[in-house]
C-alpha cells in the first residue's frame, strides 16, 4: 500500500475546497473564514489547508491538501507542498486574466515543479471557451512545460478523479524511471 | 465582513497598550480572519501585512485542531522558540472576527504576556456604548 500526498492549488474561489470535498471519503478538513476582501464576492476563504482523504481500489491512499489561493498565504503553499508527489493547479476561465493566473502558480511553485508531476485543470470553459486550453499549453511550452490540461468542473467527482488519476500516472512513469 | 471603523480604532489603541504594558513585545499585530492587517505597533522591523496572513492561518489551524480534539474553542496559540515566543488569540465580536497576534522576545513573560492578550481581547470582544 503507497500513501501519495497530493497538493490543489490555484486562485481564490477557483474550487479547491470543492474539489477537495467531493471526492474525501472522509468529513474534509476546512479552515474557512469570513472573506473581508470586497474585491471578491465571496463568503468564505481558505486561510490555512483543505485536507480530504481517498482510497483506492488497489490500497493506495492518497491524501489531498488545499492551499490557500491568495498569495499573501505563499508561506502555506511552501509548507504544504513539502514531501507532496503531485501538484494540481486549478485555474477558472471566468477570472479576468486566468493566464495570469496559471503564471502566477508556475512561479509560485517553481521549485517544485522542478521535481514533481502537475497537472493543470481548467474550469469554466464552457462559459468562458477563450483562452483555450491550446492557449494555456502555448503559455506552458513558453517557459518550458508540458503539463496536462484537462477542462475540469471542480464539483463533478468525476472531473476531480480525472484529474488526480493524470497526476498518478505521471507519479508511476517517474517510478519506473527511477527503478533500477 | 466588513470591520466597522469604531473597531479598527479600538484594536489601534489595545495594541498599543499591550506593547506598552508588558516588557519584551517586539510587536502586536490585529488581522481580520483572512489575513489584513487592521491595526499594529513594533519595536522592531516587521512585517504586519506578512504576520497578518501567517496569524489567520495559525488560528484558523488552531481552530480545526480544538475541534478535531473535541476540546472546545480555541482561545490562544502559543508558538515556543529559542528567542521568544509567538502568541494568536482569536477574537468574536459581534459578527465580526479578528486575530490577535503578540510576537514577544526572549525577555518577555509567557504568562504575563498571555494575561494581556487575553484582556486585549475581552476588550475587543466587549459591547461598545
Amino acid at each position: 500500500m503507497r500513501d501519495f500526498k497530493l497538493v490543489f492549488t490555484g486562485p481564490m474561489g477557483v474550487g479547491k475546497t470543492t474539489a477537495i470535498a467531493a471526492i474525501s471519503e472522509t468529513a474534509p478538513i476546512a479552515t474557512e473564514v469570513a472573506n473581508a476582501d470586497t474585491s471578491v464576492a465571496k463568503a468564505t476563504t481558505t486561510v490555512g489547508l483543505d485536507f480530504g482523504q481517498v482510497t483506492l481500489d488497489n490500497g493506495d491512499r492518497l491524501r489531498l491538501y488545499g492551499t490557500p489561493g491568495q498569495s499573501r498565504f505563499d508561506f502555506m503553499w511552501k509548507i504544504l507542498v513539502r514531501d507532496a508527489l503531485g501538484l494540481a493547479i486549478l485555474l477558472d476561465n471566468s477570472r479576468p486574466d486566468p493566464l495570469a493566473d496559471l503564471a502566477q502558480y508556475l512561479d509560485g511553485f517553481a521549485g517544485a515543479l522542478e521535481r514533481m508531476p502537475c497537472a493543470v485543470g481548467v474550469s469554466r470553459l464552457p462559459s468562458h471557451p477563450t483562452p483555450t486550453l491550446d492557449d494555456y499549453a502555448q503559455a506552458l511550452a513558453a517557459r518550458g512545460l508540458v503539463l496536462p490540461l484537462l477542462a475540469v468542473d471542480p464539483r463533478r467527482k468525476d472531473d476531480v478523479v480525472a484529474l488526480i488519476e493524470t497526476l498518478l500516472m505521471q507519479i508511476e512513469v517517474l517510478d519506473e524511471e527511477a527503478a533500477p | 465582513m466588513k470591520i466597522p471603523h469604531a473597531l479598527k480604532l479600538r484594536a489601534a489603541v489595545e495594541a498599543r497598550r499591550v506593547l506598552d504594558e508588558v516588557t519584551g513585545i517586539a510587536s502586536v499585530v490585529i488581522a481580520t480572519p483572512d489575513g489584513f492587517e487592521i491595526a499594529s505597533v513594533a519595536r522592531r522591523d516587521v512585517e504586519p501585512a506578512r504576520i497578518a496572513a501567517m496569524a489567520s492561518s495559525i488560528a484558523a489551524i488552531g481552530a480545526v485542531v480544538s475541534q478535531e480534539a473535541g476540546l472546545g474553542r480555541c482561545t490562544c496559540i502559543t508558538v515556543a522558540t529559542d528567542n521568544g515566543f509567538a502568541l494568536v488569540s482569536p477574537v468574536h465580536s459581534g459578527e465580526t472576527s479578528l486575530v490577535v497576534n503578540v510576537i514577544a522576545d526572549a525577555d518577555a513573560v509567557l504568562a504575563q504576556a498571555m494575561y494581556r492578550t487575553a484582556a486585549c481581547v475581552r476588550a475587543l470582544e466587549a459591547p461598545q456604548p
